[in-house]
């Protein structure tokens, strides 16, 4: 609703994406590339359509059982880091694996030597006991980028990930997203401006207005 | 499986803003602080009046024949006209566990004279080596010693003192109705003087050994009409009652045993009225408490939203999200608790212990009966302690209710656009 009367934010959207491909939604501010995340992701609803993530209606789900699927599949990346910032890098890393251990009714094995291996793998190994406020924007963004990939989600979802760092830090953040998504198999899904960020995904899609405008294949997964 | 991470994040939050933690839980604190002073305040006051009450003259537990009250005719002594055998029954009622000391009494009416002036007065024979560990009148001397057995002497109170214009040494004759039907009178002697600081007693009772007071109004050794008893707690009085009064069922004698609680039950009644208010203390206090840790809360977790949308997507339950706050809730209640505890209870000691004296302000008063000194004594009562600070953490828990579910119903699409 805005200001009283519906708002149609998306329509007519048919999409289907691959596992293990990269995808990239771009499009100018307002298009709806982030609400198509939202539904992609099981944060909203739609009022009309269904989406299906890894075979599951998500129509058909409660919102704990949406939230459940969320921590055992889903991972997210978001423009502003958006750690906790009451707990440490590595603390911060475990959510999602505490998370997904929850949902599967027992304890994830080796939860923390899980966690500390990622944050290797970010180059942050010396900081897992650093608090967000310790950290600068890159190091939250890597922290970030462990966080998602800790759950060993079937599909990593990231909204402007490099949005709110500078060109030489968000270099490194793409590297280190398109490698640890490479190596972990991960489908990628990205809403992004940045158009070095989108030349890395396989295919690109194209919002305007709320309807897809252009959907290219750039490479095959 | 291990605790998840909302315990850590709850309690941990606590320290992203430590000046609100600190005036929350200070405020808690406070508010533990301030219960537990004032229920210890009326439980102090609730105690200094059962104990004055029952000590000044009464005692805590009371024999008698059953017959005696409430008319408290002079020939319905125990064992009816046959009498008892005293010593047997004083160390029946003194075997109790719970009694401390058990005393005889007999009791007179009658006048009491000195030169122009009479007045009525109660007569007490008491034996005063007993007595002494019964009740608290032979320590409320102003003057001169308590009356000596075989000994025609007696012990008045100060407001009878003055009216008869007597002092210590001085005559008086007494005249009063003895059991036969005759009127027994004699003169005695002044031994000493008391004041209770209870306008009844000190201007009507006198107390005399209770072999001469036996003599005046014609009763034999054996007829007495009261045991008087002190216990080591007061409220062990009806347990002890009932326990002595089977003990006596099989002498046959026909008598009564009486707690406190069944002789004053003005008093019962008070103490009872007392720990209601208690409750009504712990609401009003809490009460006030829960819109200031709401307010807390509410702001707190509206700066949070962003994290409760993250947590929501990374796939955390509505339910979860609303057991962190919960979890905060808690844990800033049991911080308070703590600081409560490290503040309330060197005052409580010292209150128990020293209580501030208030008679520069005004002095003693009645109250139900009882002499009160005005002093600020507090009583510790472990129940109470315990059970406000159940209170105060489920004054943290209720006024975080509203905050959790606000926080658990965060739409994160709508919170995380643009993040």
């Amino acid at each position: 609703m805005s200001g009283g009367r519906p708002l149609t934010v998306l329509r007519d959207i048919n999409l289907e994406i691959e596992a293990r491909s990269a995808v990239a939604i771009v499009g100018p501010s307002g298009s709806g590339k982030t609400t198509l995340l939202a539904l992609l992701a099981g944060l909203d609803l739609p009022t009309a359509g269904s989406v299906t993530l890894d075979g599951q209606l998500l129509n058909d789900l409660t919102e704990d059982e949406r939230a459940t699927l969320r921590a055992e599949k889903v991972g997210f990346v978001f423009q502003s880091f958006q750690l906790i910032p009451t707990l440490t890098a590595l603390e911060n890393v475990l959510v999602p694996i505490e998370l997904q251990a929850r949902a599967a009714k027992h304890d994830g094995s080796e939860p923390e030597r899980r966690a500390r291996e990622l944050l290797a793998r970010v180059g942050l190994a010396d900081r897992e006991h650093h608090y967000p406020a310790q950290l600068s924007g890159g190091e939250q963004q890597r922290v970030g980028l462990a966080r998602a990939f800790a759950n060993r989600p079937k599909i990593l979802m990231a909204d402007e990930p490099t949005g709110n760092l500078d060109a030489d830090t968000g270099g490194t953040v793409i590297d280190l997203m398109v490698r640890l998504n490479q190596e972990e198999g991960t489908t990628l899904l990205l809403v992004t401006h940045d158009t070095q960020l989108a030349s890395k995904a396989h295919r690109i899609v194209r919002l305007s207005g709320g309807a897809v405008v252009e959907d290219r294949r750039v490479s095959a997964p | 499986m291990a605790p998840g991470p909302w315990w850590r994040i709850g309690w941990r939050n606590l320290g992203r803003n430590r000046r609100r933690t600190l005036i929350t839980a200070a405020g808690l604190a406070f508010g533990y602080l301030a219960v537990v002073l004032l229920v210890g305040w009326m439980e102090g006051l609730t105690a200094e009046m059962i104990e004055s009450g029952t000590s000044t003259l009464s005692g805590q537990l009371q024999v008698h024949d059953l017959d005696y009250r409430p008319e408290r005719k002079i020939y319905d002594t125990i064992g009816g006209r046959d009498g008892a055998d005293v010593d047997r029954l004083l160390g029946e009622v003194a075997a109790d566990p719970a009694i401390e000391a058990a005393a005889a009494r007999v009791f007179g009416g009658g006048l009491v004279s000195s030169g122009e002036a009479t007045t009525a007065g109660v007569l007490v024979g008491i034996d005063p080596a007993r007595e002494r560990r019964v009740s608290n009148l032979l320590r409320a001397l102003t003057a001169g010693q308590p009356p000596e057995p075989g000994t025609n002497e007696i012990l008045i109170g100060s407001e009878m003192a003055r009216q008869l214009d007597v002092d210590i040494g001085d005559e008086i004759i007494l005249v009063v109705p003895a059991a036969d039907g005759s009127m027994g009178n004699d003169l005695y002697t002044v031994s000493g003087i008391f004041r209770s600081g209870l306008a009844e007693l000190d201007a009507s009772y006198a107390m005399m050994p209770i072999e001469s007071l036996q003599t005046l109004v014609v009763l034999d050794p054996n007829r007495i009409h009261e045991i008087a008893a002190s216990t080591v707690d007061p409220w062990l009085a009806p347990e002890a009652a009932d326990r002595i009064r089977a003990r006596l069922e099989p002498l046959g004698l026909g008598i009564e045993v009486e707690p406190w609680t069944r002789l004053r039950p003005e008093m019962l009644d008070y103490a009872q009225l007392a720990q209601a208010w208690n409750w009504v203390i712990i609401v009003i206090v809490f009460g006030i408490a829960i819109f200031g840790v709401l307010n807390t809360m509410l702001m707190a977790t509206y700066e949070r939203r962003r994290e409760f949308a993250v947590m929501l997507a990374l796939g955390t339950s509505p339910l979860a999200v609303a057991r962190t706050v919960l979890a905060e809730a808690l844990s800033l209640g049991v911080l308070s608790l703590v600081a409560g505890a490290i503040i309330t209870f060197p005052v409580m000691i010292w209150f128990h212990n020293s209580p501030p004296d208030l008679s520069f302000l005004y002095g003693d008063y009645t109250f139900f009966g009882a002499l009160i000194r005005p002093r600020l004594r507090v009583e510790y009562s472990l129940e109470m302690w315990l059970l406000t600070g159940i209170a105060l953490l489920l004054t943290a828990i209720i006024a975080s209710l509203y905050p959790a579910i606000r926080s658990a119903r965060v739409p994160p699409a709508d919170t995380l656009s643009g993040l």
